[in-house]
């Protein structure tokens, strides 16, 4: 065993001194980028190229500039295990991925086994959109970083800004898809009645983006007399779900967590009216030259799951600002310390990481479906109105009894 | 009984909806006797013709140009694509299919973009058709039912009561038969083909105005289509809509009753066992709705393997 360390070590070095000339750092993006998720996927990988541009022009980093790789992960986890394999091949030192929680546990897992056998050649993945629970509980690592909300903290901020505006209601209705995502939702709303003073009338998990027709659900949902439906449905769920809801004449608000997706508000019409959102980003916040600078190099608003994933490059290039491997071989482990140190300054609010679990703490904001927004959405005259941003300290959660994360020596 | 009114109207609507959509399949597999994996796919394309058009021309020349665009393509796939491995049997059929649904929908991607296109029906078709028990009746699912219903009586009356329909089925039973009557049997076949392909245009163009038009609709709705046309009984148009009424009414009435296997265990005693054991003992059968068909669609095979009413094995 030791002679296998001493070996390794001596291997090591000499690699590293093989490699003295210039290291630049390279960054994987493992994304859906076919399939049913590439709408998703594609604005992931188009928001890292746009941060990562931003560091090049500022210098890059190591004397070289920062290389970004894109691999298709086909949506799915097989497919990101495969393109893990090739990013190891080819070299990458900080894997980023952001659609689908699934495929996030995927590369988290095969990031730790990686690190385990190569010491000294660690890798880091840099979550910007996978939610569930468990990433940062029972799969909890050193080098695994979420720079977005989770499900509690998305519902305790919409529970508490609905509440304020007096939208909340007394009745909730609980409806989520039953996966870890879904369920992580539904366990956040049950937990949130107490405080929020509301009731769970009913709570329902049904299956991913396989059910066409909604109606039965809405008698449901009326039947069983709510006045506020929770939700953490993304994509057609969210969608055929605000139709049906719409069709069937039922008066409730939607307290939701993807309302955003590109698509959503024109489909849904003036059915979204009126309902609730709580994200990462708020399109109306502080200045407008965000937002605009990213329209004008990538030619979309950036109002989906973009400004969470530049704030995280962001919080990339800052920790990279503070370190000099003096053009020589990129210490990964030792970006990974900066990261956690990191006080990153979005137009929302300060973002940090959470030592303990790699949680970012940070600002969530509750908006509201209105007409004549500032920023309409999808070529409508509605957009989203922020109702009030709830700070990184009052949305954060106690970190989970589950997670048991090894710090490096 | 509120709950038996709404759930059986939500059901027979959405079943006529399945029906609408699978007919085409089950009309080219019971005449053709290709299984074509790209209906789906002629679908969404209706969907987004009638988007492209309707943007311009207004919503009723959306409905009229999407399956006429959609039927030719269907024509130019059978005389250019199918036609040639037709010879090499089934399994090449059913590969070209698959790939053209792969290209039809990047297809789409690239020309429409990722996102849920703006497809909608207008205004003034947005209103309720009639209100029970204090729920409003959107007339819109009226109209798909409506469609639907004209369709299957078109169809079987084309295909039963005219000589149209003679030629056609004489040319899938015997056509060396039939072609020596002096019946151009690969243009028939070409027809029959367009036909289907036309039929799952006008589904797309009724049925996208309602539902989101997106590059996955015809992922999430494909399966099911397969589905109704096997418990249905393959080729058989009375089977088909059959089978997606049935399809219709179960996943409407399950999502309103909370069974789980503990709640029967709960008659004999065994529910407070079975709640300590949870997983699938708890799981309950609104969660697993969408699954129904595919549940039953296994019970079929197993039980008639033809189908509720094919005839063929």
């Amino acid at each position: 065993m030791n002679k296998f360390a001493a070996l390794a070590a001596v291997s090591t070095l000499a690699f590293c001194a093989n490699a003295a000339q210039a290291d630049p750092l390279k960054i994987g993006i493992i994304e859906s980028l076919s399939g049913a998720q590439t709408s998703s996927g594609r604005l992931y990988a188009t928001a890292v190229q746009y941060s990562v541009d931003k560091i090049n022009a500022a210098g890059g980093f190591n004397g070289e500039d920062i290389q970004v790789v894109e691999y298709d992960n086909a949506g799915g986890a097989t497919g990101a295990a495969d393109k893990f394999k090739q990013a190891v091949a080819d070299g990458v030192d900080i894997v980023i991925q952001g659609a689908s929680s699934a495929i996030g546990g995927q590369i988290t897992e095969d990031v730790r086994k990686h690190n385990l056998r190569n010491p000294g050649n660690e890798m880091i993945f840099i979550n910007v959109g996978g939610e569930a629970m468990e990433l940062t509980g029972d799969k909890c690592q050193f080098y695994h970083f979420r720079y977005t909300t989770t499900a509690p903290m998305r519902v305790n901020a919409l529970v508490s800004a609905m509440k304020e505006a007096g939208d909340l209601g007394t009745k909730v209705f609980s409806i989520n898809q039953n996966y870890s995502w879904g369920q992580d939702m539904q366990s956040a709303i049950e937990s949130a009645a107490q405080d929020g003073g509301f009731e769970v009338v009913d709570a329902v998990l049904h299956d991913v983006n396989k059910i066409q027709d909604f109606a039965p659900f809405v008698a449901r949902i009326k039947s069983s007399g709510a006045t506020t439906v929770m939700t953490g449905n993304w994509s057609n769920d969210l969608l055929l779900l605000m139709k049906a809801t719409g069709d069937a004449g039922l008066d409730v608000t939607f307290g939701t967590a993807y309302l955003d997706q590109p698509g959503n508000i024109a489909n849904a019409g003036e059915t979204a009216l009126g309902h609730y959102i709580a994200n990462n980003y708020d399109n109306t916040a502080g200045d407008a030259s965000f937002a605009e600078d990213y329209k004008a190099v990538t030619g979309q608003n950036p109002i989906f799951v973009e400004p969470q994933t530049i704030f995280a490059i962001g919080a990339l290039g800052q920790a990279l600002e503070g370190l000099d491997f003096g053009g020589g071989a990129v210490d990964v482990t030792k970006i990974a310390l900066a990261l956690e140190d990191v006080t990153y300054e979005s137009p929302v609010g300060p973002i940090t990481v959470r030592k303990e679990d790699h949680q970012t703490i940070r600002p969530v904001v509750v908006s509201k479906v209105v007409k004549d927004a500032k920023y309409p959405a999808d070529d409508t005259s509605m957009g989203f109105q922020s109702v009030g941003v709830v700070s990184g300290e009052d949305a954060i959660y106690p970190v989970q009894d589950s997670c048991q994360m090894k710090r490096p020596n | 009984m509120e709950f038996a009114i709404i759930s059986t109207l939500n059901g027979v609507t959405y079943g006529l909806l399945l029906f609408m959509v699978s007919a085409g399949l089950t009309l080219i597999f019971g005449m053709m006797g290709v299984l074509n994996f790209a209906h789906a796919s002629f679908y969404m394309l209706g969907a987004y013709v009638a988007y492209a058009v309707s943007s311009i021309f207004g919503f009723w020349a959306g409905l009229i140009v999407a399956p006429i665009v959609v039927g030719l393509t269907g024509m130019v796939v059978e005389r250019y694509l199918l036609r040639r491995v037709h010879a090499h049997g089934h399994a090449h059929e059913l590969l070209l299919t698959f790939g053209l649904a792969m290209i039809i929908e990047e297809m789409i991607k690239l020309f429409f973009g990722d996102f849920p296109v703006n497809y909608q029906m207008p205004d003034y078709l947005r209103f309720s058709a009639f209100s029970v028990y204090g729920t409003d009746y959107p007339f819109f699912r009226l109209f798909i039912g409506a469609t639907a219903v004209v369709m299957f009586a078109l169809l079987w009356g084309l295909l039963t009561r005219t000589r149209t329909g003679i030629v056609v089925r004489a040319a899938e039973r015997l056509p060396s038969m039939a072609e020596a009557l002096g019946h151009n049997i690969p243009i028939v076949f070409m027809c029959v083909f367009g036909a289907g392909a036309a039929l799952a245009g006008l589904a797309g163009a009724v049925a996208g105005a309602f539902y989101p038009t997106n590059p996955n609709m015809g992922l999430e709705l494909g399966v099911i289509v397969f589905v109704v046309v096997v418990v249905g009984g393959l080729g058989s148009l009375k089977g088909s809509l059959l089978a997606s009424l049935i399809i219709g009414l179960f996943s409407s009435f399950a999502v309103g009753l909370d069974w789980s296997v503990a709640s029967i265990l709960d008659l004999v005693g065994l529910g407070g066992w079975a709640h300590s054991i949870g997983g699938l003992l708890t799981l309950e059968l609104s969660s697993v709705s969408a699954t129904i068909p595919f549940a039953l669609m296994l019970i079929v095979l197993l039980v008639r393997p033809a189908g509720l009413m094919g005839e063929r094995n």
